[in-house]
């Protein structure tokens, strides 16, 4: 019942602020299993539950999160919804366009359910964020390239046939970084460098993009070794640039081997947070810079992958995943935001929990995960708990 | 509940998956308290529909008893206070059926007849037995052996079938139970789909037998024993006459083939070489006489509509339709009551099941009322759901409305016992608009949504999916209290139920006022809820803890002198692996019971606490 031709339900998920790679296909039907597993276990009253299983662990979801509840359903996947300023809509990205098998970006409307393609439906898209202060949206999207068609008529061809792909996010060279007016529905291009340039986002000013880009690869002379690293795995090139919202400006900010990406803004404008690879592409953890490069801090020491950082809008602490219980287990924990102390759970299902978002007035979280019981990850929203967060970062020991 | 895999042979029309199939079952149990309220909503009318429907005075609602009458009053009145009227054509808002209440053997008997000597004659109950759906008739013939009378569809390439090369025109067969004991594991996996003995009965009746005589081998579990007579709620016979005969029996027919011998010749066809074949045995005739009583109740639906308040006139399928069964279990007496000691043949009350649908439906149409509508909205209330989905069964094989004219069915069952905001919607494969309808509803709604694809559930969404109507099933999980007479109405979670009937009355207004209707979309059935299972026959004596999910099969207990207890297994254990299989969740046990043998020790490893532990337990046949 649970095919093991699955697709890797990890890289699916979180196909731009890291695509996560080697992971078994196996593996993703283990996380079905477990995730229904987690579903059910949260309204178990503790006489009834069985001892220290750790899906058992599910209620404590519940210290930080309530009213959970899936936001997305159409199409075989959805992820990444980040707010508008307002906290009247989400952007996000989902595999929903018929005839297309790739995420395009669209606009969910909070009030009345309503949701809005805003991408241009051919090609691939990712990685979406509101420009403040505009009715600007930006995205990531391939569909200037001619072959866009060709690759999603081939990539239905393939699913067609029954089988999927092992997944791997394959850091298109075409990807670039768009801007989109929803007044006029005018499409500007912002980067034109050889190599993926996407995981874009805005300073809160509106003025500033950061983003993460493999151009690196494309604009020198590489030596052998790393003619085969960009072969085998592109994102070994990742680093963080910083461009002006009109895509003027372009530079460089990080100079560390291993796949830098998922950069965004502090409320405050102050701070950059992103996750670094190791060279190996097994590790990641937070970091904190500057916008000009300067004073870079590692956040997160769990030795496992911790990625998709974010933080809250009081800037006291932001949220993040990792896999530190499990290779194939993500959960969103959160962190004060010097890294002081020891991250604090947040989520408890198996299966993947990423992506964490928290809404512009703090109060709620959106993120993306599995426990929906499908393969594939959906959106959901909740109800944060900022007083028990604050409460419980305080009473988190201080990093070993 | 009692061990996965359990499930009765010959009842097909049971619904033998409400105890072990449905997915939502397998997965979904809930316990514990329901979330404080969340809002101020007031839930009287629902409370009042609730508690009346599931109070003393009537009875359990058994479908054709006095509860189930009283209940329908109770529902028509609620429905001519809101508004809604008999369907076109109609003069009350009653549609009664027919269905079968039980079936007894009436004496059915058999006798051998060996050329020149006298007849040996067959008459109790532990040698000759009506299967549950046999014709009632008498039959006079020669005998052909026809093996294990199992016929795979060509469509299976497999090559199997045990009739070829035999003609059993106007003959009596005789066909062993089960399927080829020694075959391997793949081909017990095929066989044991066809050895259901109403498919084997359609496939002697196909080739032309005037009777099937079954006979459960002397290499077989039970050996020599006939088939219990099983609740079957067919109307009538299946064409056939169909009895299953004892060992004994069995030798006398046998007897007629001078050179055979059973036992030898059950082995040879326990490899399950499809070359091996039948014959005729020329020496013996038969008369086969079954009686077979059904006892034939009346049950009611009721099922009136609110009329399209614009002409529906260019409207594709005027109609869009909500349902929920009302009917429940009585005081448990089918067999399907999960009520044990004390509570065994108390009133089983059903709030959750399903008088939680019953209110839904008639808070929906009360909403549904009071708003401008484009579409007909048909509201049905199904009997006899309980004992195999007859009552909606019964509705779409007569309509009063086209089928074709309905736009999409919803369906509730089983809605009251919402736990963490987790909302189930079941039959979303069925159209592809269901999933951007959902999304966008859920928006305001906000349920942690379940969705699952399959249509092929234990409640009514089944009767129109098979109809090609577009369904959706809404459901709150199953509990502890699921068929038991503590299914009561204070049990139950108004606050939500009432968050359930906002989010379905808004997705129907929503269909009613689109133009274009939801498109079907056929879901293939699952085979593993196909036909006979092999499991079925395996008595492993482990009661599965469905209330729970931990990765594993956690025991609620064992059943005493059962396989299980001899193991040493006991409550709480999780059994992780059998036979060489990972054990993760209930399907995967399901599925590892039909590999087993009978007889045949296997490895099993459980944890127990913390502590892993290997144990043998050896299978014993079901009875």
């Amino acid at each position: 019942m649970f095919s093991t031709e699955g697709s890797g339900l990890f890289g699916r998920i979180f196909q731009s602020r890291r695509p996560p790679r080697k992971f078994s296909r196996a593996a993703a039907a283990l996380i079905v299993l477990a995730v229904a597993g987690a579903l059910v276990f949260e309204g178990k009253t503790s006489a009834q539950s069985p001892p220290a299983t750790p899906a058992a662990d599910a209620s404590k979801e519940r210290e930080f999160l309530s009213r959970i509840r899936r936001l997305t359903v159409e199409g075989r996947r959805a992820g990444e919804g980040y707010w508008s300023p307002d906290g009247k809509r989400l952007v996000f990205q989902s595999e929903r366009e018929p005839g297309n098998p790739f995420y395009q970006i669209y606009t969910l409307d909070l009030t009345t359910g309503e949701t809005t393609r805003i991408s241009p439906g051919i090609g691939k898209t990712t990685c979406s964020f509101f420009r403040p202060g505009t009715d600007q949206i930006l995205f990531a999207s391939t569909h200037h390239d001619p072959k866009s068609k060709q690759y999603q008529d081939e990539e239905l061809a393939f699913r067609a046939s029954g089988k999927e792909r092992r997944y791997s996010w394959d850091y298109d060279p075409e990807m670039e970084i768009y801007v989109y007016a929803e007044k006029t529905k005018a499409l500007t291009r912002l980067t034109n460098a050889r190599g993926y340039d996407a995981e874009a986002s805005y300073s809160p000013d509106g003025q500033w993009i950061v983003f993460s880009s493999m151009r690196d690869a494309y604009n020198r002379t590489l030596n052998d070794a790393e003619k085969k690293q960009l072969e085998t795995d592109p994102s070994f090139f990742g680093e963080i640039y910083i461009m002006k919202s009109d895509g003027s400006g372009q530079k460089r900010l990080t100079n560390v081997t291993g796949y830098d990406g998922g950069p965004f803004f502090s409320p405050d404008g102050k701070r950059i947070v992103w996750r670094r690879f190791s060279e190996n592409g097994l590790i990641a953890d937070v970091w904190t810079m500057n916008p000009d490069g300067s004073d870079q801090k590692q956040i997160t020491h769990f030795g496992a992958m911790s990625w998709a950082p974010y933080i809250h809008p009081s800037g006291q602490y932001l949220l993040f995943a990792s896999n530190k219980l499990g290779f194939e287990n993500f959960e969103v924990y959160m962190v004060d935001a010097a890294g002081a102390k020891e991250p604090v759970r947040i989520t408890y299902s198996d299966g993947f929990d990423g992506l964490p978002v928290p809404s512009p007035d703090g109060k709620q979280l959106a993120w993306t995960s599995s426990r929906g019981g499908g393969r594939e990850g959906q959106i959901f929203l909740a109800q944060w708990n900022h007083e028990a967060a604050l409460k419980a970062l305080a009473a988190a020991p201080a990093r070993k | 509940v009692i061990e996965g895999g359990e499930g009765i042979e010959g009842t097909m029309t049971f619904n033998p998956f409400r105890i072990i199939g449905g997915a939502a079952f397998l997965l979904g149990l809930l316990l514990g308290p329901a979330l404080p309220s969340q809002s101020q909503t007031t839930a009287t009318k629902t409370r009042e529909h609730v508690q009346t429907l599931a109070s003393d005075k009537f009875e359990g609602r058994l479908a054709g008893s006095a509860g189930e009458r009283m209940a329908a009053d109770y529902i028509v009145s609620e429905l001519t206070r809101i508004g809604a009227r008999p369907l076109p054509g109609q003069k009350d808002f009653f549609e009664p059926f027919d269905f079968t209440a039980g079936t007894k053997d009436g004496g059915s008997t058999l006798s051998v007849t060996d050329a020149g000597t006298q007849a040996q004659v067959f008459i109790s109950a532990a040698q000759v037995q009506a299967l549950s759906f046999s014709d009632s008739a008498e039959v006079a013939a020669p005998v052909v052996f026809a093996g294990y009378g199992l016929v795979v569809p060509d469509s299976q390439n497999f090559g199997y079938d045990s009739y070829a090369g035999l003609d059993v025109k106007d003959k009596v067969v005789l066909v062993l139970r089960y399927f080829p004991e020694d075959a391997d594991q793949k081909t017990r996996s095929i066989l044991a789909r066809y050895a259901d003995l109403r498919y084997k009965a359609m496939a002697a009746r196909q080739h032309g037998a005037k009777a099937m005589l079954v006979l459960t081998g002397p290499r077989s579990p039970n050996a020599g024993a006939t088939v219990p007579m099983t609740f079957d709620t067919a109307l009538a016979g299946s064409g056939i006459v169909a009895a299953s005969i004892n060992g004994d029996a069995g030798r006398a027919i046998f007897a007629g083939a001078a050179d055979k011998n059973l036992e030898s010749v059950q082995k040879e066809l326990d490899s399950a070489n499809p070359h091996v074949a039948g014959f005729a045995i020329p020496n013996v005739s038969v008369t086969i006489k079954t009686v077979v009583r059904r006892e034939t109740q009346s049950g009611r639906n009721v099922v009136g509509y609110l009329p399209a308040t614009t002409a529906p006139a260019g409207v594709d399928h005027p109609w869009v339709a909500l349902g929920a069964h009302y009917d429940h279990l009585g005081r448990g007496g089918h067999g399907n009551s999960l009520a044990s000691g004390d509570e065994a043949g108390r009133i089983h009350y059903g709030a959750d099941d399903n008088a939680s649908g019953s209110a839904a439906v008639l808070g929906i149409a009360e909403a549904l009322a009071k708003q401008p509508r484009r579409r007909n909205v048909l509201v049905a209330f199904w009997s006899a759901e309980e004992i195999g989905l007859i009552g909606s069964n019964a509705f779409v094989t007569k309509p009063p409305v086209p089928m074709p004219q309905l736009a999409a069915y919803l369906n509730f069952d089983m809605v009251g016992r919402m736990v963490d905001n987790k909302l189930t919607v079941q039959a979303t494969g069925t159209s592809a608009v269901w999933a951007k309808i959902l999304e966008q509803a859920n928006v305001a709604a906000g349920f942690d949504l379940v969705l699952q694809p399959d249509p092929y559930q234990p409640t009514d969404v089944a009767s129109f999916n098979a109809a090609s109507v577009p369904s959706l099933s809404f459901f709150t999980s199953t509990h502890t209290d699921y068929h038991k007479p503590s299914d009561t109405a204070d049990k139950i979670n108004y606050e939500d139920l009432d968050r359930v009937i906002d989010f379905a009355a808004a997705i129907v207004k929503r269909i009613g006022d689109t133009p274009e209707a939801p498109q079907f979309t056929k879901v293939d059935q699952p085979t593993e809820t196909g036909g006979g299972r092999a499991g079925v026959r395996i008595f492993t004596g482990t009661i599965p803890d469905y209330a729970t999910n931990v990765k594993g099969l956690l025991l609620g207990g064992v059943i005493g002198g059962g396989p299980a207890e001899a193991a040493g297994l006991q409550k709480g254990d999780v059994i992780i692996e059998i036979a060489g299989q990972t054990i993760t969740n209930i399907y995967d046990y399901t599925y590892a019971l039909d590999v087993l043998k009978i007889g045949t020790p296997v490895k099993i490893v459980y944890m127990r606490g913390t502590e892993k532990r290997e144990t043998s337990l050896t299978p014993a046949a079901r009875k």
